[in-house]
């Protein structure tokens, strides 16, 4: 932490003790050690003390053992010649700041009755709130812990103008943050500044008028101590509880609008211990690196016009959209929807025009949350019947998002477009096509409004990964061409970064237990080079798809060591099948048809089965209906793998697997493929080719029979046997 | 030569869950067997059976199984007390069917007071549960949680779209929640991480995992709630030993099986007996999938059904 701010911290603290003894001192001269204090209507007495150290502080004799316990806490001032560069005595002279700051307030409450209003809104001659009581607190905290209210901004003096101060106040009411307003700056304080340009202030507004003093700060801290006490469960006294609670739920942050006094440090101070970080309008110090808050600590001089969103950043609170703002109707009934000739207004993309989309990751800086930026001529000024080219890059930013997220990011854009009624969306990257209807254009649908869209999606499904979204849509032939040209690069680094990731690579792989619903020993274990039998889910989805939403179904495994790298065996992944199998399965071969392979639930694409007469492996697809040589059709060969079985000799497989340099790796690869029914053997050639290339055999698919040669072994037998198959000459399957 | 039973080998428990307002509290759950399996382990809680209360008079039901409620239906309290002295009910399940908007949209301020009036009228565990539509059970069960502080009511459904606004409250005015989810175990398990992540403590988490009536589509209920009880008590699954409420009175009462009259349908036989059997068996399934809790409607189906538990229940020492 940075010195200065240290050393000011630590001053201010020995200030705010030293007032609270003196208060304590005088306020037990004129009513004796036994005199009650507290705050009003609440069962947490003075909620930090109670909160952090489990002490019910009732009279001034309690207050006088608090001291004792601020004063065992006082770091030591910092002269200049002794320093240490350590967090800890800050933090602890903020946490005596606060209780304090309590003893103080609760004397005030003795000496001055009347000093605050004890209700929800100012009074006539009356703007200071106080201490919110039990009431108040259990109808407002919950919100703080179900989302409505993501939490609070602590704001300490005014802003330059009772305008600035207004401006900021409805940004964070927009955000839906509570703001609790204390102490003054030259005089002047943000309550009344609001009170000034007509701004209601009050709890029914969110905008709370504390206190006039920066000891009324502790109102804020004491609110977030008994939301936790109260709706988290956390018992008085546990303060690690108290604090990592606030951490991690409730987002609150410090804004001191003025300069920063050594009151004001020791209050920021002690805010950090409960996650709070602190953002400035002045130059004060900076501390950047990251520790007890999620992000910063304490970041300065930011402009009045950024403060709210800069705030947010460091704080970590994510945005939520919850409408889809655009004149249509938006939902996954609209998907299927197709735009015929008669009914469409425009196009673009699909081979008729340049059309590409594509989403990046940017820096949080270069990200402007909700940005549409709209180039070209938009429908409002084409005709029926016009093409035009159509060019859209979104850009995301985010603490938590990865560049290796964005081609799941960019996948969903097809159905996400596709929701919008009147719309039609077909295919991804540079193949994308759009068709608007007539009905759509009636109703004012625009193309901007696709930026929309996507602006509110992503920051409702993927709000995990994604803090800010803005989106650029062209349709000037120059600025869709330079899309093109930079999307073809990124599209060709991605798919190199793809084929770089092998099961040797990574560390960690993961697990899908989505079809345990119906399966319930089933297990899909997804490696870089093996996707979920189902196809849906590659490793990298999985990846995405945990870091979105950490409890569910696709969870990383440590794969430990290799056991055996030719029939893919590690001991971590076998360690795990156990467990998650309830110990029916103890051993899984990722690479393997005969030994250990995969349970399989009931939704692979293909199933690969032994020909023993040949040697062979064939896969057949779940389209395919028809008779295959193993004698069974793919129905009833379904119902010999499912059920979460381990078969040896029967598996079930993705299409992408096929194309895969682990593909049967423990018996021989895909030279083993003798029969595939036609249909799949189109539909995957292209993507096998590299490996019949490598395998020297670049005509290999000629070789493996399919349902025009026969159905039944013995014909598959003499065609291969005629094409010289090399799976004649390989080791016996069994 | 003697012949050896093979044994299931449990590694877990379901925890044990005390309902219902201090000092009269019935705790449930505890099993280390899977149910009734009394030979490889213990049930120290027999599964109990919660009789539904209206808050307001039902228009759709058949007459067969209003008429046991007919003097009553209209005031719940009246109605609760009847299922406890008359029919002997160990627990009260509050539908509170009028709030959903589609219905009477009844306000959540007089929701809370009917549940209220409730908490305060019986002695045994109460359930109050909403209508499922998620806005609308969050604004009430907030409300229903507020007005029934101190009285550990058991709150539900508490879904994934509400259970952070649910479930924070419930924790706050320490009531129990009924995670509902479903027909689906990754559901469930997940719902219930999350509601631990939340704070909810374990002696205050119960699971609906949706139960349907028989001959519709119940077998699939079945399975996932036996898959429910198979991971906790054999897989270590903790995040699923939790008791286990199956709701499926309103199910089975708005089949056609029980509302055809027996001279519409003569092949059914007595409607009467048909809709009495209907419900008692729908229960007897869910029993020996794992449920806990029992929400039931026919007086006389539920003494069928008490009778099964108790004969379930008794083992050769006696
Ligand atoms: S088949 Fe697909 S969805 Fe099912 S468990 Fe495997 S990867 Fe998951």
């Amino acid at each position: 932490m940075s010195k200065i701010i240290c050393s000011a911290a630590i001053r201010g603290a020995h200030k705010i003790v030293g007032i609270a003894e003196a208060k304590q001192a005088e306020a037990l001269k004129k009513w004796g050690p036994d005199q009650e204090i507290g705050f009003p209507n609440t069962t947490y007495y003075l909620p930090i003390i109670y909160g952090i150290l489990g002490i019910p502080v009732k009279t001034l004799a309690d207050a006088r053992v608090i001291l004792d316990k601020c004063n065992e806490l006082l770091p030591p001032l910092v002269s200049d010649n002794v320093w240490l560069p350590y967090l800890a005595p800050a933090l602890d002279a903020g946490m005596a700041t606060f209780f304090a700051e309590e003893i103080i307030e609760a004397i005030r409450y003795l000496e001055e009755p009347g000093c605050y209003t004890e209700e929800e809104d100012p009074t006539a001659d009356n703007i200071w709130l106080g201490a919110a009581d039990d009431v108040i607190m259990r109808k407002r905290g919950v919100e703080f812990v179900d989302g409505s209210a993501p939490g609070f901004a602590a704001i300490l003096g005014a802003a330059p103008s009772p305008e600035i101060a207004a401006k900021i106040a409805i940004e964070l009411q927009e955000k839906n943050l509570y703001v609790f307003m204390v102490s003054d700056h030259d005089g002047k304080n943000m309550s009344e500044q609001l009170l000034s340009v007509d701004v209601q202030v009050g709890w029914p507004t969110r905008l709370v008028s504390f206190g006039p003093s920066y000891t009324a700060a502790v109102f804020a801290m004491g609110f977030a101590t008994r939301v936790a006490m109260s709706f988290g469960g956390v018992k008085p006294g546990a303060f690690r509880e108290n604090l990592m609670y606030n951490k991690e739920r409730v987002f609150a942050f410090a804004m001191p609008l003025g300069t920063v006094t050594d009151e004001w440090y020791a209050n920021a101070a002690g805010a950090i211990n409960w996650g709070f970080p602190t953002i400035a309008d002045t130059p004060i110090p900076e501390v950047l690196p990251t520790g007890i808050c999620t992000y910063e600590h304490v970041v300065s001089n930011i402009p009045h016009d950024e403060i709210v969103a800069k705030a947010i950043e460091v704080r970590g609170l994510k945005v939520t959209v919850s409408k889809v703002d655009i004149p249509m109707s938006y939902g996954p009934a609209f998907e299927g929807e197709r735009i015929r000739k008669d009914d469409l207004f425009f196009e673009c993309g699909g081979g008729r025009t340049l059309g590409v989309e594509l989403t990046v990751s940017k820096d949080m800086s270069e990200v402007e949350d909700g940005h549409i930026e709209m180039l070209g001529p938009d429908l409002d000024q084409v005709k029926e019947g016009d093409k035009l080219p159509f060019g859209m890059i979104i850009e995301v930013a985010g603490r938590q998002m990865q560049p290796d997220f964005e081609p799941i990011l960019e996948r969903q854009i097809h159905h996400l477009v596709n929701y919008v009624q009147g719309i039609m969306h077909i295919g991804q990257r540079n193949i994308m096509w759009i068709r608007v209807g007539k009905a759509a254009v009636e109703k004012g649908f625009l193309l901007k409004h696709i930026g929309k869209v996507m602006h509110a999606k992503y920051h409702q499904e993927f709000g995990n990964i994604v803090d800010k979204v803005q989106v650029k849509i062209y349709t000037e032939e120059e600025k869709v061409k330079e899309v093109m040209a930079l999307a073809k690069d990124v599209y060709s680094k991605r798919d190199k970064r793809v084929e770089g990731m092998t099961d040797e690579t990574e560390e960690t792989f993961y697990s899908c237990t989505l079809c345990q619903s119906f399966a319930p020993a089933h297990v899909c274990v997804i490696t870089p080079e093996r996707a979920g039998m189902c196809g849906a889910y590659n490793w990298l989805d999985c990846k995405a798809s945990n870091e979105i939403n950490p409890t569910g179904p696709n969870q990383p495994l440590e794969k430990g060591t290799c056991l055996d790298p030719v029939k893919g065996q590690w001991k971590g992944i076998d360690d795990f099948i156990f467990k998650a199998s309830r110990q029916n399965v103890e051993h899984v071969c990722a690479y393997s048809l005969m030994n250990f392979p995969m349970t399989a639930c009931g939704c692979f694409e293909a199933i690969a089965t032994i020909l023993p007469l040949c040697n062979g492996i064939m896969v057949v697809n779940r389209d395919y209906r028809g008779m295959t040589p193993s004698g069974m059709k793919f129905t009833t060969m379904a119902g010999m793998v499912g059920g979460g079985n381990q078969t040896p000799g029967f598996l079930g497989v993705s299409k992408h697997y096929m194309g895969s340099k682990k593909f049967f790796k423990a018996e021989g690869g895909l030279k083993r493929i003798v029969w595939l029914p036609k249909m799949l053997k189109e539909e995957i050639a292209e993507h096998v080719k590299p490996i019949c290339e490598e395998m020297g055999m670049p005509d290999f698919f000629d070789m493996v029979a399919d349902e025009t040669v026969g159905e039944t072994e013995e014909e598959v037998f003499a065609f291969l046997e005629a094409k010289g198959h090399p799976a004649f000459t390989m080791d016996p399957l069994m | 030569m003697a012949i050896e039973i093979p044994n299931a080998a449990y590694s877990g428990k379901i925890k044990e869950v005390p309902l219902g307002q201090e000092g009269k509290t019935i705790t449930f759950g505890g099993e280390t067997c899977y149910p009734f399996h009394l030979f490889e382990g213990a049930m120290p809680h027999p599964p109990k059976i919660a009789m539904e209360v209206y808050d307001r008079a039902p228009e759709e039901w058949p007459d067969t199984v209003m008429e046991p409620f007919a003097d009553v239906a209209g005031d719940p309290v009246a109605w609760a007390n009847k299922c406890i002295d008359s029919y002997g009910a160990e627990m009260i399940m509050l539908q509170l069917a009028s709030i959903d908007p589609n219905a009477q949209n009844t306000s959540a301020d007089e929701a809370a007071a009917i549940a209220k009036k409730v908490s305060d009228a019986v002695d045994v565990p109460l359930i109050v549960w909403g209508c499922t539509n998620v806005d609308k059970d969050t604004e009430v069960l907030k409300a229903v949680c507020e007005a029934c502080e101190g009285k550990n009511v058991i709150i539900g459904p508490v879904q994934e779209g509400n259970y952070r606004a649910i479930g924070a409250t419930a924790i706050g005015y320490k009531h129990t929640v009924v995670a509902s989810t479903p027909i689906d175990i990754n559901l469930a398990k997940q719902l219930n991480i999350l509601l631990g992540n939340l704070n909810v403590p374990d002696d205050k988490l119960l699971i609906d995992p949706t139960t349907g009536a028989l001959g519709y589509g119940l077998e699939y209920c079945y399975s996932v709630m036996e898959r429910i009880r198979m991971a906790a008590l054999t897989q270590e699954d903790e995040r699923l030993q939790f008791p286990i409420l199956a709701n499926f009175a309103k199910e089975v009462w708005k089949t056609k099986e029980v509302k055809l009259s027996s001279a519409e349908a003569p092949l059914l036989g007595d409607q009467k007996k048909r809709g009495i059997l209907m419900e008692a068996m729908t229960a007897q399934c869910v029993l020996l999938a794992g449920a806990d809790i029992l929400v039931m409607r026919h007086p006389e189906a539920i003494s069928l059904v008490k009778e099964a538990i108790k004969d379930l229940m008794t083992t050769e020492e006696g």
